[in-house]
Formats: C-alpha cells, sequence, structure tokens
C-alpha cells in the first residue's frame, strides 16, 4: 500500500505578523511545528503499512525551512519525504496549494491513499483534502474516526458526522482525512530519530513539477484577503460577587433563579 | 458572471433540516439587498423538507429529488450540485461548515474553479462581492476575504452565528431542480447511525460549565460535571484542556473548537484569549471564575467571581440542593 500523507506546518505561538502592504501572514520568525493534527494521520498510515507493507511518503509545501517537520514525520516511522518549495507558490489559498500537491503526488506516482490531518489550526479549515481528491477523481473518507483494512483495495472507514457515524466502504485510491479521536500518534524513538537523517528527502520546484503558472500560488488563487484587523470586542458591564463563595453562589441562584 | 441568486444549501440530517440552514436563510435574506434567496434541497422521494424550508421565507424553494440521496456520499451530491450551477450559475452559494458541509461544499469548489471561505463567522455584501469574515491565525485576528473575478462565491458558515426568524410573510417558489444522478459505487455508505452526543453536543446545550486551565483537576472536572447535571447542561472546556485524559477536540469551545450560544455560560479558570471568546459571544448570561481579578475572561461577564474554581464549584453544588 502506497500512502502519501500531506502535512503542515503550523507557527508555534501567536508571534505572527501582518504584512501592512500585501495583507499576507509573515511567518518568518516563528517557530514552526507540524499541525498537530498531521501525526494523527501519520499514525493511520504507518498503522495501514503495519497492516498492509508497503511505505509512506510525506508531502508538504512551503520554504525550505519546513524540512524540519518533515524530519519529524520521518523519525516518526515515515518511509521518505517531499517538500515542494519556491517563491511562485508562496500566497496559495487551498485551490492553489490542492493544485500544487496534486502535481507532486502525480510525480511521485499515484498512491493508494492519500492521508490529512483533520483540519490545520490555522487559515484553512480542512478543505485542501476533498480538493486534492477531486482533482484527483478519487473517492474521499473526511472526519475520519476508524480506518479498516478490508482488502488491498478497500478500506472501511467510520466518518463522525457530529449526529451520526457513518460507516463507508471505500475503493482504492482513496483520500482520508482523520479526526484526532482516531489514534495516539507514536512518539519518535531515538533510535527513529537518528534514522530519519538518512531517509531519502527530495525538494522540488515549480520547474520540477511542470505545474501551470497561472495555478499556482498568488496567481493560482480565486480569494484575497482584502483586510486583517483585531475584531472589535463588546464589553459587557460585569458585576463582582462576594469573595465568600458561599455568599457568591447564593447571590447568582437568587438573581438567576437557578 | 453568474445571476443575481444566493443560495443556501439545506442540509439533511438523520432526515430533518440541519438548524445551521434556516439561521443561513434568514442571514441571506438580511444580506441580500434585492437578490433572490434561494433554498436548495437535495432530498429522497418521500421526504418533504421543504414544508419545514418555507417558515424561514427564501424566495423559492429548489429541489433536487432522487431516492438515492438517501446514503448518497460526498461525491454523488458534489456531482448533482455541480451539474445545477452549471445550468444557471448563482452569485453566490453558502454552506453550514457542519461536517457534511465541509466535505462537499470543497468537492463543488474543486469541481468549479472558484474560491471558498471556511467557517465564516460573518458575511455581508460589498457592490456584487460577498465580503466572508473569519478569524486568522495570530492572536485574535480577523480578516475579510472576497472572491472577485469569479462566481459563485462559495462560503461555510459556523452554525449558532445567527438566529433563524420564521418568516411567513413570503410564499416561496417552489421549483424542481434538473439534474441526472450518477452513482458512484467507488464509496459506499453501508450505515448511518444516529448518536447521541449527550456529554459533547456543546452546540445547542442551553447550560454550559466551561473550564479552562486554571480550574484543572481531576475533582474539579467531576464537580464541574456535577453541577452541569443540575442544571441540565454540558461541560465545555478551553484548548488546553483537550490534551487532558478526560476530555476531547470535541468538547472544545472557541475559533478552533465549537461555537456555542448558552442561555446561561460559567467560565471557570479561563483567561479569556480571543480564539476563546469568538466561540462564546452569543451566550447570553455569562458568570466567570477567575483567580485574577484583570482577566480579560471578566469584561464579556454578567458576574464575576475573584477566587479559586474548586471553592466556587463547591458552593454552587451546596447551595443548589
Ligand atoms: C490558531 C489558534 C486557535 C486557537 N483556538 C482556540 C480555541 O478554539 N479555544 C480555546 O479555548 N483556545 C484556543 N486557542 C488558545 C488560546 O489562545 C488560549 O491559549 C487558550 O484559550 C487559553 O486557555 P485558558 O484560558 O484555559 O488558559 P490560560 O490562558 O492559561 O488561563 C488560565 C486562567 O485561569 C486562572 N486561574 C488560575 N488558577 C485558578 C484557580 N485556582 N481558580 C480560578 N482561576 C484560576 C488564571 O488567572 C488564568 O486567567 C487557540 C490559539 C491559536 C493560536
Amino acid at each position: 500500500m502506497k500512502i502519501i500523507v500531506c502535512v503542515k506546518q503550523v507557527p508555534e505561538n501567536d508571534s505572527v505578523k501582518i504584512d501592512p502592504k500585501t495583507n499576507d501572514m509573515v511567518r518568518t520568525g516563528a517557530q514552526g511545528v507540524m499541525n498537530p493534527f498531521d501525526r494523527n494521520a501519520i499514525e493511520t498510515a504507518l498503522e495501514l503499512k503495519e497492516k498492509n507493507g508497503g511505505q509512506v511518503i510525506l508531502l508538504i509545501m512551503g520554504p525550505d525551512s519546513f524540512t524540519e517537520v518533515l524530519r519529524d514525520g520521518l523519525a516518526m516511522g515515515a518511509d521518505s519525504a517531499y517538500l515542494l518549495s519556491s517563491k511562485e507558490f508562496g500566497g496559495a489559498d487551498t485551490l492553489a496549494t490542492a493544485y500544487t500537491l496534486v502535481a507532486g503526488i502525480k510525480k511521485i506516482g499515484k498512491p493508494d491513499v492519500i492521508l490529512f490531518g483533520r483540519q490545520s489550526e490555522d487559515a484553512d479549515t480542512g478543505q485542501v483534502g476533498p480538493i486534492v481528491a477531486e482533482d484527483l477523481n478519487i473517492p474521499q473518507a473526511t472526519f475520519a474516526t476508524k480506518v479498516e483494512t478490508i482488502s488491498a483495495t478497500t478500506l472501511e472507514v467510520d466518518r463522525d458526522l457530529e449526529s451520526s457515524i457513518q460507516k463507508v466502504e471505500i475503493k482504492l485510491p482513496a483520500e482520508i482525512t482523520v479526526r484526532s479521536e482516531i489514534n495516539f500518534p507514536r512518539y519518535e524513538t531515538p533510535i527513529n530519530i537518528v534514522k530519519s537523517f538518512d531517509k531519502p528527502l527530495t525538494i522540488w520546484n515549480e520547474k520540477d513539477l511542470n505545474v501551470d503558472p497561472d495555478k499556482i500560488g498568488k496567481k493560482g488563487s480565486q480569494t484575497i484577503v482584502t483586510k486583517v484587523y483585531a475584531p472589535k470586542k463588546e464589553t459587557k458591564q460585569v458585576k463582582f460577587l462576594s469573595k465568600k463563595a458561599g455568599d457568591a453562589a447564593k447571590t447568582i441562584i437568587n438573581e438567576l433563579d437557578l | 458572471m453568474g445571476n443575481q441568486e444566493i443560495w443556501v444549501y439545506v442540509e439533511i440530517n438523520n432526515l430533518m433540516v440541519e438548524p445551521t440552514s434556516f439561521q443561513l436563510i434568514t442571514k441571506a435574506k438580511q444580506i441580500a439587498n434585492g437578490r433572490k434567496v434561494v433554498a436548495l434541497i437535495a432530498e429522497p422521494k418521500m421526504s418533504h423538507l421543504e414544508s419545514d424550508i418555507k417558515e424561514y421565507g427564501p424566495d423559492e424553494i429548489r429541489i433536487l429529488r432522487d431516492e438515492r440521496f438517501r446514503g448518497a456520499n460526498d461525491e454523488e451530491l458534489a456531482d448533482a450540485l455541480f451539474q445545477v450551477v452549471k445550468r444557471n450559475t448563482p452569485n453566490a452559494i453558502i454552506f453550514p461548515a457542519t461536517v457534511r458541509g465541509r466535505s462537499v461544499a470543497p468537492r463543488l469548489q474543486a469541481k468549479l474553479q472558484t474560491g471558498l471561505t471556511a467557517d465564516c463567522l460573518d458575511i455581508y455584501y460589498d457592490g456584487d462581492n460577498l465580503v466572508q469574515v473569519k478569524p486568522t491565525y495570530g492572536d485574535g485576528v480577523m480578516c475579510n476575504i472576497i472572491c472577485p473575478d469569479k462566481r459563485p462565491q462559495m462560503v461555510t458558515v459556523r452554525p449558532n452565528i445567527f438566529e433563524a426568524k420564521v418568516d411567513r410573510t413570503i410564499k416561496p417558489k417552489i421549483q424542481a431542480a434538473e439534474f441526472e444522478f450518477h452513482e458512484d459505487a467507488r464509496s459506499e455508505v453501508e450505515a448511518e447511525e444516529p448518536v447521541d452526543h449527550t456529554s459533547t453536543d456543546l452546540t445547542n446545550a442551553k447550560v454550559i460549565i466551561a473550564l479552562g486551565r486554571g480550574a484543572y483537576s481531576e475533582k474539579n472536572v467531576e464537580l464541574a460535571r456535577q453541577l452541569a447535571e443540575k442544571l441540565g447542561g454540558k461541560v465545555g472546556v478551553s484548548r488546553p484542556l483537550t490534551d487532558k485524559p478526560e476530555f476531547t477536540h470535541s468538547d472544545q469551545i472557541g475559533q478552533s473548537g465549537t461555537t456555542v450560544s448558552p442561555d446561561l455560560l460559567i467560565n471557570l479558570g479561563i483567561s479569556g484569549a480571543v480564539q476563546y471568546t469568538v466561540g462564546v459571544e452569543k451566550a447570553k448570561k455569562v458568570i466567570s471564575v477567575n483567580t485574577n481579578r484583570d482577566a480579560p475572561i471578566f469584561d464579556l461577564s454578567d458576574y464575576g467571581y475573584v477566587g479559586d474554581a474548586g471553592a466556587f464549584l463547591e458552593a454552587m453544588l451546596g447551595n443548589l440542593e
């Protein structure tokens, strides 16, 4: 089973700046970590590999510094990693990001399973997986809480639709977006960290991918950010209660009729 | 570039209309400014949810009817919607940011090669552009997004941001949408069982006891659950607590969690970071408990108790007896 896991790096803290001219988020400087939900996707991939054999390949789009996140994923146990890196890819919305990832996936060679984490912590909210699935014309199972192997070409996936659980049998190749509830991602062991430095990590730019320059980066994006601002806060007039917890509780119970 | 219609995708959940769709019909009417509001529904033969939708007064209800929508997969739904959009491209399509909306909308977007903004907290028109407001990364930063060159403009909007209002002054025209159902056997829905997320369904809870980092202990979790039970409510958490064994991501309130709108919210040991507060703006009465009198959470509270969360919980439980 050939499994590609698309991962993303997100800033670790809130020190993200907005470029006042372009309205783009400037992330240089902010320390990046792997989107925590992506660890669940890697874990799912590793479990599928343990059961079915094959290989787990990581794919990410972003600047060269993102190789660190890929090393983390390799240290968890993935076999190889690809970074799609170029200035031309910058400023991409979900549509352009998916287009670029699809170009990478096609060049890697058609996988059986493409995995995504539920959503990234920052801007895009789990859209890229379904767009990639549509662009590749393969079926999807989003918000998965369980993935089981039925055969070499079929998986059974439980999807948590919030008010119901749906059981789906899906033919490969397929795209699956996993929820964080699906598993507990394994830790990187010292031995795997050492090994990760010998695993292949390939970097491709737009020329390697042979992409349409009008479909990548800012140019390929249909959405534009027009304004970034701090929301105005509605404030209330707070009534502070007695410092004695018992009196405070009584006041509330009386005034709110609890 | 598209006609002047706003389409609201009406989602069906356990044979009923998912309530966000009603909220979005009301919102679409409020921002329409002369544009026609069309409720779009894909339903099986015997389901007649248009009678429920009518109550909210869209200008038109357009129905994609086929028995196979019972148990249709995302691919089949996106394909059917695509055919209808292609025939008659609307100005905008609004989806609920539910699991299903978030799964089908991006597939449709990819077919249309247009923009889609996920998880909006507000939408309004500026000329012909639908301004899409959503939180973005950073310390409480919001952004406005537009899709200037392509139609339809697509968004998914969070549940419970807007209020659904019944409007019987409009008698919506009911129309059948033309399309062909294309079966896609690559993914097959084998079963779908309703689940009772009583412990986690915060979206519709009337009372929420919210625990934050400052209130976390095994004992306080137990006390909060007791209090929630007594008040007929649910326990929710701020993000740091989703790492604790008692909670998961579905218990999280806030920007990357659930937006809630309870009648009563009790915040315990929560500082009031913007990413948390955007999720509780619609709460009616708010009580907050924090050891720090200057905590920002008090700015959006009706009542404040400066002191220990555990002591407050015990006092509440003791006095409610
Ligand atoms: C992209 C992004 C998305 C995010 N999304 C979310 C989200 O959806 N939801 C969310 O909650 N957060 C989210 N966050 C995190 C958010 O910024 C805050 O870090 C988080 O809300 C803080 O949680 P807290 O208030 O429980 O903890 P803290 O900020 O640590 O506050 C603890 C509070 O408890 C008080 N306290 C201490 N001891 C006691 C005691 N004994 N009794 C009473 N009070 C006590 C302290 O005075 C303090 O005010 C997000 C962050 C980012 C960057």
